[in-house]
């Protein structure tokens, strides 16, 4: 009687033991997805997300506002030749400097860092994409010819600066990170020689930086999405 | 018997185990240092066992009562900011390898004697053989 009743113990034991063995190994498993662990962290990416939103609205309103000028500007110039020039000139402009989306053949540059296992080598820093080589290629793109360039869709203007910025590289002002993706408008076969013998594609593969660089007789830039004011230079009164 | 009901136990808690709800990634290092205390025990009822003190009492509060011991002192810890929980699993495995090093004990002395069981037997025999041997020349 008293071995039947030990072994029936020892059974529950053994079930309530290897019962938490299993759970535990599972829940485990499991926390390798990225939970977030506590609720300050939920509530602060709630945060984010929220006000993310409301930039995507005032984004929206913006663009019904620049949508709406547009329109009037051409129902206002219509019947006025002087006025049409002058709109036609705007256009222009505004092409130019970056504040309207633009549409052509190009290349496309694709900048990756280095697959190498970072292990076992000297200088970590020599095999990933720094803001100097987006620097030098996107020179590079312009003494080629290149009328717009783009980083990860952010638009290159006269403003631009290209920053190291942490683990990213900023550009307007906005983080962009690995891998980069580089559009330039252009003549293609002209844009085309960036990636000639030792230029400076060949010199980041040497560097084993996946570099590429891709022909396309469509490409689209988006527009400069900051503003554009100079509060310091100002026009002189004979060039007006 | 004991053995089966250790068996039928364990294939179904890992059955449970596998499929029952997961507990939050918080409360796993409450569940980690209760299984360790468990197995402690355990090892500590397999070794009183082979001592011939195994009691049933002993094994159920040390079993319940270790696991709940374990989990307040790492939740205090917690509280406190002190890792006690790393004191409690170096007690617990402590203990179970003084109870596995008792329960090797236990069974290579049993192996050993067998075996110099054998071996004398053997002898025995062969002398008896020699001896026979001799008388028949």
């Amino acid at each position: 009687m008293t071995k039947l009743k030990n072994s029936i113990v020892l059974g529950l034991m053994c079930v309530l033991l290897t019962f938490g063995i299993f759970l535990q190994m599972r829940t485990v498993e499991n926390s390798n997805v990225k939970v977030s662990q506590n609720y300050e962290e939920n509530n602060l990416r709630a945060e984010v997300l929220k006000f993310k939103e409301k930039y995507d609205n005032e984004q929206k309103l913006l663009e019904k506002a620049e949508n709406q000028l547009e329109k009037e500007r051409e129902s206002a110039t219509k019947n006025n030749s002087e006025l049409e020039d002058a709109e036609i000139s705007i256009k222009k402009a505004n092409k130019m400097i970056g504040l309207s989306e633009v549409k052509g053949p190009g290349v496309i540059v694709t900048l990756k860092d280095s697959q190498k296992n970072m292990a076992n080598v000297m200088n970590i820093a020599d095999f990933i994409v720094h803001d100097l080589d987006i620097l030098s290629v996107i020179n590079e793109l312009k003494n080629a010819g290149a009328e717009a360039i783009s980083i990860n869709d952010e638009r290159v203007v006269t403003t631009s600066a290209i920053l190291c910025d942490g683990n990213v590289v900023s550009i307007n002002k906005e983080k962009v990170g690995v891998p980069f993706v580089i559009k330039a408008i252009g003549l293609p076969e002209g844009l085309a020689a960036l990636d000639r013998p030792g230029g400076y594609l060949q010199y980041l593969r040497q560097y084993d930086i996946e570099a590429s660089l891709e022909k396309s007789n469509e490409i689209t830039i988006p527009k400069y999405n900051g503003k554009l004011e100079f509060s310091y230079a100002k026009s002189l009164e004979s060039s007006n | 018997m004991v053995l089966l009901a250790i068996i039928i136990g364990c294939v179904l808690g890992a059955i449970i185990g596998i499929n029952a709800p997961m507990i939050s990634y918080t409360y796993s290092s409450y569940l980690a240092i209760a299984v360790i205390a468990a197995l402690d025990t355990v090892f500590g009822g397999i070794a009183s066992v082979v001592n011939k003190k195994f009691d049933i009492k002993i094994f159920i509060t040390g079993f319940f009562g270790n696991a709940i011991l374990a989990i307040l002192l790492t939740m205090l810890g917690e509280k406190l900011n002190v890792d006690i929980y790393l004191a409690a699993i170096v007690v617990f495995v402590w203990r179970m390898f003084i109870n596995l090093a008792i329960i090797r004990r236990y069974y290579v002395e049993k192996w050993s004697n067998k075996f110099s069981k054998k071996d004398k037997e053997k002898n025995v025999e062969e002398d008896e053989e020699i001896a026979k041997k001799t008388n028949q020349n």
